[in-house]
């Protein structure tokens, strides 16, 4: 593994960033280095994020947050290994990711990354067991096991009672609450949530992020993205992006 | 080198006792698992979609469902044509005015301007061919014969002489005894019965019984002397629906100038062609065969080939028309299945977004969508080969022949059937995986 100092040369863009491109730091779950998005669109090119760096620690719980149109989703893609940088290099867990292909990715989202998204995004027809099974079943765990696994980490989400119901016989809460048990499941470096109480109202929404707490306060390394201030505050440390570049990064707790 | 580096400096990052798993340690087990997998989101999407996949299995069933039938019907046929023809075998020909199959009117004329065959003709064969084993005439009518107040209709007269017609027929006596030559020759008014009398006339009485009985063919009495094992049915007719008569009964009633025809078997079949040469010349020198008569040879000889040949090119055309309207069917079923796959990575794009941001790679997506492709072909061609075999099942029994249940063919249209579902389901399966995982989280 190369964790020595690399200089690479300055690239053909316009705005050169100030930040010293060098390698990653062993002791960071994560490490984002001058990283750039850059999409085309027909003949113009769009830069989503300018040359982003930042590291994030085991056990964390961070926020990220910015206003539409800030860069936010591309950079929570990325992260979740969604995505690769047009430019720059991102290690999560002493792995370069940034030119990684398909499949190699898919083996880390499966392994590293557990997602919480807005809309649950659970699997309708099948149960709420049989979807936290699911990241288990592409890591290639044995049906016995798996199922100890999924059950082990409903009873974490305090779903034990509902494991054979389907998500449209609960509720918003509990839907997220089994997508929360599906991202931990696999015991993940990082929980990637994206907007995790934007569908839910606000006494649901407070229980949610205190079950985000006390995942965090076992030792989770714990990644919000959202654009509401208040759940941000829950959060240790808060990155705030705008227009495609880190704006503030300060920890508030 | 990495995995086994930092499983120990991950620490178990919630509380609930974790499970270390030794996650790659069977490639094959994570492919069942992802098969397994594959087979029930398959399942249950066909049946949360009764009525399309109801839709979409229908012309892989019609096709599966033709070839099966047809196979089926067929094979149950060649096993009766098989048996039906070697009960006479391969060692007998005949001599008759006319061909059985006249192939036009200008034969049907030509043929009606030959010298009847007679019982001379049959005389000289037998004095003059030395290859020939047995010899005999047989004429045919079709009469009502009745009982009492019980009445048989269309029933087969058949006069036979001498009687060893009763060998070449390769009929055999049940009960009562075959008429003396002396019977034969003297024209006395009696038959022997095949088993379908007892049943039409006599309302299933044992064979013996009957033997003595009177019975009236074409209005003269008739006394039976003996009956017949039976035979059995080919293609629905009865075999057993005959009264053998002695010849010179036959031509008391019907008139001795009518044509004959003459049977003449050989001890093996080897010696086929010798007595069938020493047969032709005889005919020819007792026809006078003469310029005029052209390339007409005066009579026709004929092996059972004639029917094997027949049935032989109308079954073969039957399994070429089938395997014609099973591969359009297929086609088509293939294509109806490639659509319904296209609409159904359609409808569920979010859903393999969903897989693949938890982990799900290509082949995981392809495998999916191809093993849901074969699960709705091989389903669709299991119901055909049950529909097929139901459907062979109901022709075998109103026209009677052997139902043969080919495992084979089973296999063989599942087998089909699945390798359209793989063909039909690549494409849709490959878009499938090839989704962008943010694109496709996005869809609704």
């Amino acid at each position: 593994m190369s964790n020595m100092t690399l200089t690479l040369p300055p690239t053909e863009s316009v705005i050169k960033p100030k930040i010293t491109v060098d390698g990653h730091d062993p002791r960071m779950l994560i490490s984002m280095r001058n990283i750039w998005k850059t999409y085309q669109m027909g003949s113009e090119s769009v830069h989503a994020l300018h040359g982003v760096s930042f590291d994030i620690p085991r056990g964390e719980y961070i926020a990220i947050i910015g206003p539409s149109g800030s860069g936010k989703s591309t950079l929570m893609n990325l992260i979740g290994c969604l995505d690769t940088p047009s430019q720059g290099e991102y290690w999560l867990n002493a792995k370069n990711v940034s030119d990684m292909d398909d499949d190699e990715l898919a083996r880390i989202r499966n392994q590293e990354v557990g997602f919480v998204f807005q809309t649950f995004n659970l699997l309708a027809r099948a149960t709420a067991l049989h979807n936290v099974e699911l990241p288990l079943i592409y890591g290639g765990v044995g049906s016995a096991q798996r199922h100890d696994m999924a059950k082990k980490a409903l009873e974490a989400v305090d779903l034990s009672e509902r494991m054979m119901h389907k998500p449209n016989e609960l509720s918003g809460g509990q839907r997220q609450r089994v997508a929360i048990a599906r991202a931990l499941v696999n015991h993940p470096s990082i929980l990637l949530a994206d907007e995790p109480t934007g569908a839910l109202d606000t006494h649901t929404s407070m229980e949610i992020m205190d079950l985000f707490e006390r995942l965090h306060s076992e030792g989770n390394t714990i990644i919000v993205v959202t654009h509401e201030h208040d759940i941000a505050a829950r959060a240790h440390r808060v990155i705030s992006i705008r227009d495609g570049l880190i704006e503030k990064d300060e920890r508030i707790k | 080198m990495e995995r086994s580096g930092d499983q120990g400096a991950k620490p178990h990052r919630y509380t609930f006792a974790p499970i270390l798993t030794e996650r790659f340690s069977g490639l094959s087990l994570l492919r069942l698992t992802a098969i397994w997998e594959a087979f029930r989101v398959a399942t249950g999407s066909l049946r949360s979609n009764k009525l399309r996949t109801a839709l979409t299995l229908m012309g892989i069933v019609v096709g599966v469902t033709a070839v099966i039938a047809v196979v089926t019907i067929i094979k149950g046929l060649d096993k009766t044509v098989a048996q039906t023809f070697s009960s006479q075998g391969s060692t007998v020909f005949t001599i008759s005015k006319n061909p059985q199959i006249i192939k036009s009117r200008e034969e049907f004329v030509k043929f009606n301007k030959r010298k009847d065959v007679t019982h001379d003709d049959a005389e000289a064969i037998t004095r003059l061919c030395s290859a020939c084993w047995r010899v005999g005439v047989a004429g045919n009518a079709l009469e009502t014969v009745k009982y009492g107040d019980q009445k048989a209709e269309n029933v087969r007269i058949r006069g036979v002489d001498p009687t060893t017609m009763f060998d070449i027929d390769g009929v055999t006596i049940d009960a009562g005894r075959i008429w003396t030559d002396s019977e034969g020759a003297s024209g006395h008014e009696i038959c022997v019965v095949g088993t379908d009398m007892l049943k039409n006339l006599f309302e299933n009485s044992p064979p013996d019984r009957v033997v003595g009985q009177e019975i009236r063919i074409a209005g003269r009495p008739y006394t039976i002397i003996g009956t017949l094992e039976p035979l059995g049915s080919i293609f629905g007719f009865s075999r057993d629906n005959v009264v053998y008569i002695p010849y010179s009964t036959y031509a008391k009633s019907y008139g001795a100038r009518r044509s004959l025809v003459i049977f003449i078997q050989v001890p093996a079949a080897e010696q086929l062609e010798v007595a069938e040469d020493q047969v032709r010349t005889i005919m020819h020198n007792r026809r006078g065969h003469t310029p005029e008569d052209g390339d007409d040879e005066g009579f026709a000889l004929e092996t059972q080939d004639v029917f094997l040949n027949l049935y032989g090119a109308a079954t073969s055309n039957i399994y070429i028309v089938t395997i014609g309207v099973a591969a359009v069917s297929l086609v088509v079923g293939g294509i109806v299945v490639m659509n319904i796959m296209l609409v159904s990575v359609t409808e569920r794009t979010k859903e393999i977004g969903i897989r693949k941001a938890i982990g799900a790679r290509q082949k995981d997506i392809l495998t999916q969508f191809l093993i849901e492709a074969v699960t709705v072909t091989a389903i669709g061609g299991a119901i055909g080969v049950g529909t097929g075999f139901g459907l062979a099942y109901v022709i075998s029994a109103l026209i009677g022949f052997p139902l043969l249940i080919s495992v084979a063919s089973a296999v063989l249209g599942v087998g089909v059937s699945s390798i359209v579902g793989i063909v039909s389901g690549l494409w849709p399966a490959w878009r499938a995986a090839k989704l962008d995982p943010i694109e496709a989280l996005r869809a609704e």
